[in-house]
């Protein structure tokens, strides 16, 4: 997916806004905080018997019933238990929300925040601040009538742009549905009903056929509604809302129509081609990365020696300029060119000099690190690997520089994926990969393959549309074995009926090593096990051929060469942990055929043409590792 | 003695500091082709004054486990455990962790497409603690030959280089 256009229309009102409610939450409290609470959710009641309070803010008692009610009930779950001094919540998103006794600061996935008061321990339980836990949550705690309500919130709209398309990505704290409630040539508005948002305001987004974005706030307490309005450049087509996993709702766009207008109309009114982007950039400094956007994953703020120490985390590489305002005003920014945060938008109250920090995606392609502070400070840059430090001094100093710029990480910092070597071109500590058989195994008898049907008896292994693992394989083996002893070789099969190879509904490993055994005490020259791949999804398909030990490299590069043109994705070779490849003594290899689960690879697991296909192309593969790594008394390829 | 006190304070500052300040720990997940590992980062708390190495090695174990078998927002496509799977205990002994992990895991219907993938994260996810270079599952605390119908052998530590 590519992210270049990514924006995050979160607000940073959030906490400005969530002030007045917390506020009014707080003049309840004193009544609140130490008696029970019992607000309404999704229309259910939920009693919080277990509270109690720090500087007027209410606090939770992890074990509170109806709290692990809450949990459950928005798809998150605690991860404590007395004496960790850490509290892990993970939440529907999924986003682990960090807490731990004594400390104000807490970690929501790449964001460190501060809490208004400290988790402490009551006893052996650990009581957690209730409305950091209920941002976490994505909902907000308002009053009706009073009584207590846990609105859930439309918590994050983010924008994304794929050349001429844009998706914006709506997540909630409930269930969400987008209603269109209003459209036009030119807007459609989505409502979701049941949700309310501090999200309001509007944002120019000006790409990808689409102008701005609108979202307001109607409808009462208990039943809110929440308001997105998209306007919509001429000849945009808006398509139809996507439901992605309950909370997450997708609202897609193609605004190709509106760009190739705009552009014929641009090049009628304006011939002359646009500047190069380095002339046309004011500074000259900021230009894009070729390798694509880099991730600010996250800031945080540490008591340093002398100050504080402001660190940027960045995944990727990047360019920057910062500016700082004259006396008195004693702001200053870091704009982070072609980059993405990842996260929500962050406010921070800090430790003298600084007095407060904003983090935003003020526009698609920069982020924006904003600090205030208490005078005329000296910052600090260092750039590393894996982002920016400012290192902001106390002292006051006259004469510093209100401008500059610089880079960070470069080309010889990776970027966030990590590309995966093949095996064989791995470590300097796997050398041995890159050559053939090591000598150190030597088949009794070499004109030996033993076939492994994958699973079979009281493991029927995957079993999609009626058909499974264990019969496919075992007709592919068997396809196998009558080619191969065709040419020459002996062939044993750890199973040739639907059964299990140790003993019914035995354990997993006496299974797998009875298989392996059978090929170890024949001394066979390979091993072979057949298997048919699955996935809680349909979308991966193709084959692989995984091994585990240097011996087996070069077998599979062989055999997967020739299943390459299997008529499904080549899906390489992939080391892995795999019992019986790891207990073969053999140059061994487990085959993944293709995937039950992918309807395209089904409809070739189901035809008897293209597993009589496989059977061949793996006894080929056989045929010409054996003419490649030859030893005595083979069979003549 | 003045000397004494400032050195002591010094040791203090410096052996009680933050691992880094403003520090992040990567996470791993396994891409959708099966092989491929992303990287995703996410914040770590400083060392706390009263929190001894051995316990802050814990607690980064338990944390960047949390995050792993979490995996990254369901909008990033990715191999993920079994929905429900949590970590019961975390614990280190030299350089391997151990991981209790809830039975949910063995819910697999990810195959060795599956299997594969959310271990491999998960070992990369811990192997890149400093001080961590090997893994030990247990479910429900139990150590466990491979997963019912699995592939992949559990019952010895995992390392980067088992992949």
């Amino acid at each position: 997916m590519n992210w270049t256009n990514r924006f995050i229309a979160r607000t940073g009102k959030l906490a400005s806004l969530l002030s007045p409610m917390l506020a009014a939450l707080a003049i309840a409290v004193p009544a609140l905080a130490d008696a029970p609470l019992t607000a309404t959710y999704q229309g259910q009641t939920i009693r919080f018997t277990q509270l109690s309070s720090r500087a007027g803010a209410p606090a939770i008692g992890v074990n509170d019933p109806g709290f692990a009610a809450l949990l459950s009930d928005t798809g998150a779950f605690l991860t404590w238990k007395p004496g960790e001094r850490y509290v892990l919540i993970t939440t529907s998103v999924p986003t682990v929300v960090s807490f731990a006794i004594g400390d104000r600061r807490y970690d929501a996935g790449p964001i460190a925040l501060q809490a208004s008061f400290a988790p402490f321990l009551v006893g052996d339980e650990a009581y957690l601040p209730l409305r950091e836990v209920l941002r976490a949550l994505d909902l907000a705690l308002h009053e009706e009538n009073g009584v207590a309500v846990l609105q859930p919130q439309l918590a994050a709209l983010d924008v994304r742009q794929e050349a001429s398309r844009v998706t914006l990505f709506a997540h909630g704290g409930a269930m969400l549905h987008a209603r269109i409630a209003q459209e036009s040539p030119t807007s459609i508005t989505y409502a979701f009903d049941g949700v309310g948002t501090t999200l309001s305001g509007t944002r120019q987004v000006g790409a990808g056929g689409i102008g701005s974005i609108t979202i307001t706030n109607v409808g009462s307490v208990r039943d809110p509604i929440t308001l997105v309005t998209v306007q919509l450049q001429s000849g945009t087509i808006a398509e139809a809302p996507q439901n992605i996993d309950g909370r997450d709702v997708l609202l897609a766009f193609d605004g190709a129509a509106a760009v190739n207008s705009q552009q014929a109309a641009t090049q009628e009114a304006s011939p002359t081609p646009e500047p190069p982007p380095d002339t046309a950039s004011a500074s000259g400094a900021v230009n894009a990365s070729a390798s694509g956007p880099a991730i600010v994953t996250g800031v945080t703020v540490e008591p340093a020696a002398d100050g504080v120490l402001v660190a940027i985390a960045i995944a990727g590489s990047a360019a920057y300029e910062w500016h700082r305002l004259r006396e008195p005003d004693n702001r200053f920014w870091v704009d982070i060119a072609n980059a993405q945060l990842q996260g929500p938008p962050t406010d921070q109250t800090a430790p003298a000099p600084l007095l407060s920090l904003r983090v935003r995606q003020v526009d698609p392609t920069t982020v924006r690190i904003a600090l205030s502070l208490s005078g005329p400070k000296p910052i600090a840059f260092t750039s590393s690997a894996d982002g920016l430090d400012l290192a902001i001094g106390t002292q006051d100093v006259a004469g510093e520089p209100h401008a500059g710029s610089g880079s960070i990480g470069g080309a010889s910092v990776a970027a966030a994926p990590l590309e995966q070597s093949e095996p064989g071109t791995g470590s300097a500590g796997d050398a041995t990969w890159k050559f053939g058989p090591r000598a150190g195994y030597a088949a009794t008898n070499p004109r030996l393959i033993v076939i492994d049907p994958g699973h079979g008896g009281s493991d029927v292994g995957t079993m999609h549309g009626g058909v499974s693992e264990a019969q496919l394989t075992l007709d592919m083996a068997k396809r196998l074995r009558t080619i191969l002893i065709g040419r020459g070789w002996e062939v044993k099969m750890t199973r040739e009926s639907d059964v299990d190879v140790y003993a019914p509904n035995d354990t997993p490993r006496d299974e797998l090593q009875a298989r392996d055994d059978i090929a170890n005490k024949a001394g066979a020259r390979l091993f072979v096990s057949i298997h048919a791949n699955a996935f809680i999804n349909s979308g991966p398909y193709g084959t692989t051929c995984y091994i585990s030990k240097p011996d087996d490299a070069a077998f599979a590069r062989i055999v997967e060469a020739h299943l390459a043109a299997d008529g499904t994705k080549d899906d390489g070779i992939v080391k892995s942990h795999l019992y019986v490849t790891l207990h073969a003594r053999m140059p061994a290899v487990l085959i993944e055929t293709a995937f039950l689960t992918n309807p395209g690879d089904y409809a070739l697991l189901t035809s008897s043409a293209w597993r009589q296909k496989v059977a061949q192309e793996i006894a080929d593969g056989i045929g010409e590792y054996a003419q490649e790594y030859p030893v005595p008394d083979q069979p003549a390829q | 003695m003045l000397l004494v006190i400032v050195a002591a304070g010094t040791w203090y500052y410096f052996s009680h500091r933050a691992t880094g300040a403003g520090a992040t720990i990567p996470i791993y997940y396994t891409k959708l082709d099966g092989k491929t590992l992303a990287s995703m980062r996410v914040s770590m708390r400083p060392r706390q004054p009263d929190e001894s190495a051995a316990e802050r090695l814990h607690n980064v174990v338990l944390y960047a486990a949390v995050q792993a078998i979490a995996g990254p927002p369901h909008d990033v496509q990715a191999i993920r455990f079994p929905p429900g799977t949590r970590v019961l205990d975390a614990s280190v002994n030299g350089s391997t962790a151990t991981l209790d992990l809830s039975k949910d895991i063995e819910l697999q219907a990810g195959g060795t497409f599956g299997e594969n993938g959310e271990f491999k994260a998960l070992i990369y996810s811990l192997t890149g603690i400093e001080g961590i270079d090997a893994v030990q599952i247990l479910v429900e605390g139990n150590r466990l030959e491979t997963l019912p119908g699995g592939n992949f052998e559990l019952d010895q530590p995992l390392h980067r280089s088992d992949w």
